[in-house]
């Protein structure tokens, strides 16, 4: 048996929908039609009822779900694309976010970020939003970057009583894919050391993890040894784990699909400096997509990102240090 | 055809100049390598060549004005041949009007809507990895990049003060970074490859003038010399009633005298100011076992060879007992070493970090000194005299003029 990282995340909504009554999902065509990317595909007809199409509106679907979550229930939101999450910005990082700390009732909500970029998906169908929810208090924000924490880093988000945004890698939909579901997780707010090494660390997540294994992969043919860190999570951040790794290796390369200014690269970045300056045999570095509108052609695109090979030239530059 | 005149390359660490004077005017037909103009520096007065023969189309430098290295000063008008054989690269047409070329607004296609276009370059930074830091105008063009042979990592430095290591104890490490930069590996090897010698304890004395001479070493140090005529301070001496002053009792007595003419010797350059000392009191250097120490004999200047020598000579059997008293401890301004106890004839000591200067005696052995009245050669007991100097205080000249001064005055004991 094989299964795919959009699968995973099926059968994780299917399980959630089966072992809590008051689990449901909202989303713009996903009862009948099954979702733009099949996420919830034969979910409306295994659990009817549950699985229940919205209005074409961010702001409403997260508002209703707001209402859903303090009055008892925990939703899962499909956005169509992690891109037009912002239209129900305002309900997600005023209402959700800090509805706990306003009120003391919980807000259990999971709101699915199909994110990313993909070949020719352009500029309002490729974002990473992961820093921009990661900046509000109140929000977990995930990212997994594997078949297996899909699966169970979504079961793990449904469970929370914490609003999370479950930023979910579109280009790793169908193109990642793993023999089974896992039976085993890590928890929530721990990183992963993808590949351990002892010349460099990189700290990534999502999508960026595959490229950054293929980099190292490649450093390797040199001798170079480079340990990934996959962060899992966002937020929380596991800082331990990512001085632990630049603890190791005394260099850190930072990567990020997200565009350059500020974000989960620049945090990473930040508190290695400030907690772990003793640490460094090198200037940290920082890869991130280009400061620019993300583009339509495949060309283009592939310049846009940070691939494999940008990032096995960032490592060589930065073990010339 | 139009090709530029450029500020050249003056030298290895000239960043700019200054025009002193033009010797050419636009409109002037000028031959390759013609001097147009000529510029001073902080070093040296140059002159700006043209690389082609031409017109001067244009100048716009002015006498008094200092410009970068690579500047434009002006234009000449070429021919394509001129040019080709010279293998300059031509620059676009000169503007027609420069007034009327401002005032139209900008082409559309010309200016980019968009102001993130601009900032591309600006934006490039964002992505990470060392930049190039330009020379600012003035100034010395040093690179403020974080890397070469010099550059210590947070990482390498906090290592280092782990294992009790400073950055001399690098100097044998050929580093594999950038610049020559020693990387944290290739420290660790070093020290694993320590391992296989034996290792005994520094003694806290050996630590302690490691690190004065490591700080000294920091500075410019030079050193000059004189040959000195002892006779006459030994028969000097040997008039002297017993405790009889040494020869370094001299040598310090002569310095004190010789600074007390001119404290300035003596300062210290701290920053743009010279720090000048309050008193003349001086160091005497004396070999202690696995190191050395230099009690403070105070105002030198102000006690007779006689008051001295008692003071004197307690002070070196105290320093040899390690057992200074405070007020012997300290600073000076100076420092005299009598390396000719250990038969040595001249030397270069490093004066102490705090200390400008070190006076150093050589030993005395007869030589023969021609004589011009009996025209014969005398035998003369003759010393090395050595002064080392700090070279950001004092030049060869000041150095010299100093040693002299104590020479002359070792030579005359009765002024002593």
């Amino acid at each position: 048996m094989s299964i795919t990282y959009l699968e995973a995340i099926r059968e994780a909504q299917a399980k959630a929908l089966r072992d809590d009554p008051s689990v449901f999902i909202y989303g713009q065509d996903i009862a009948t039609f099954g979702g733009a990317f099949k996420a919830t595909k034969n979910l409306a007809r295994d659990f009817p009822g549950r699985v229940l199409d919205s209005p074409i509106s961010e702001d409403a679907m997260v508002g209703m779900a707001v209402g859903a979550a303090i009055s008892g229930m925990r939703p899962i939101v499909e956005m169509q694309f992690a891109d037009f999450s912002s239209i129900g910005f305002n309900q997600i990082v005023n209402q959700a976010a800090t509805h706990f700390w306003r009120t003391g009732v919980p807000c259990p909500l999971v709101i699915r970020l199909p994110s990313g970029g993909t070949s020719g998906g352009g500029p309002f169908h490729s974002q990473s939003m992961e820093s921009l929810y990661a900046h509000y208090p109140g929000l977990i924000v995930l990212t997994p970057a594997t078949v297996g924490d899909a699966y169970s880093m979504l079961l793990d988000a449904v469970a929370l009583d914490d609003p999370v945004i479950f930023c979910e890698h579109k280009f790793l939909y169908y193109h990642l894919k793993a023999d089974s579901l896992p039976t085993d997780r890590l928890p929530i707010g721990k990183a992963r050391i993808a590949r351990g090494g002892r010349h460099a660390t990189v700290v990534t997540c999502s999508a960026m993890l595959h490229e950054s294994l293929r980099a190292a992969d490649d450093l390797l043919h040199d001798g170079w040894e480079i340990e990934v860190v996959d962060l899992r999570s966002v937020k929380p951040l596991d800082t331990d784990t990512i001085l632990a790794s630049v603890a190791r290796t005394g260099r850190l390369l930072a990567v990020a699909e997200s565009f350059p200014w500020g974000g989960v690269s620049a945090e990473v970045v930040s508190r290695v400096v400030a907690d772990g300056f003793h640490l460094l045999d090198a200037p940290p570095r920082r890869l991130n997509a280009r400061d620019t509108p993300i583009p339509y052609h495949p060309n283009l695109w592939a310049n846009h990102r940070p691939t494999a090979a940008a990032i096995a030239t960032a490592l060589r530059e930065l073990l010339a240090f | 055809m139009r090709i530029p005149i450029l500020m050249p390359q003056l030298g290895e660490s000239i960043a700019e100049a200054t025009i002193v004077r033009l010797e050419a005017a636009p409109g002037a037909v000028v031959q390759a390598d013609q001097e147009i103009m000529e510029v001073e520096t902080q070093k040296a007065t140059m002159s700006v060549t043209i690389p082609c023969s031409g017109t001067i189309a244009e100048l716009h430098c002015r006498i008094g004005d200092s410009y970068p290295v690579g500047a434009t000063l002006g234009y000449l008008n070429v021919t394509a041949e001129e040019a080709a054989r010279a293998g300059l690269e031509p620059v676009g047409p000169p503007p027609q009007d420069t007034a009327a070329h401002h005032a139209d607004p900008p082409h559309p296609s010309e200016e980019p809507a968009n102001l993130h276009f601009k900032l591309d370059q600006a934006a490039a930074i964002h992505e990470g990895g060392p930049r190039e830091v330009q020379p600012t105008l003035s100034g010395l063009p040093v690179p403020a990049n974080a890397s070469g042979a010099g550059y210590i990592s947070p990482r390498l430095r906090v290592r280092m003060q782990e294992l009790g290591l400073n950055a001399a104890d690098l100097s044998a490490v050929a580093g594999s970074g950038a610049g020559g930069r020693v990387t944290v590996e290739d420290f660790e090897s070093f020290m694993t490859q320590l391992e296989s010698h034996r290792m005994t304890p520094a003694s806290p004395m050996r630590i302690a003038v490691a690190d004065s001479m490591r700080r000294s070493w920091t500075r410019p140090l030079a050193t000059v010399g004189i040959a000195v005529n002892l006779d006459p301070l030994l028969a000097h001496r040997r008039r002297q009633p017993e405790p009889r002053p040494g020869p370094a009792l001299y040598a310090m007595r002569a310095l004190a005298l010789a600074l007390a003419e001119n404290t300035a010797a003596a300062g210290r350059l701290v920053g743009k100011r010279i720090v000048h000392p309050h008193a003349i009191d001086l160091g005497l250097a004396v070999e202690v076992p696995d190191g050395v120490l230099v009690p403070i004999v105070r105002e030198v200047d102000r006690k007779s060879l006689s008051e001295l020598v008692v003071h004197y000579n307690q002070l070196v059997v105290a320093a040899r007992d390690r057992r200074l008293p405070p007020e012997a401890r300290g600073l000076g301004i100076a420092t005299i070493t009598n390396y000719g106890t250990f038969g040595i004839l001249w030397a270069t000591p490093i004066p102490l970090p705090e200390q400008n200067l070190v006076l150093g005696l050589g030993a005395g052995a007869k030589q023969p000194v021609w004589d011009e009245p009996s025209r014969s050669f005398q035998p003369h007991t003759i010393a090395e005299l050595t002064l080392s100097f700090d070279h950001r205080v004092l030049d060869g000249g000041g150095a010299g003029r100093l040693l002299h001064r104590v020479a002359r005055l070792m030579e005359d004991p009765d002024q002593l």
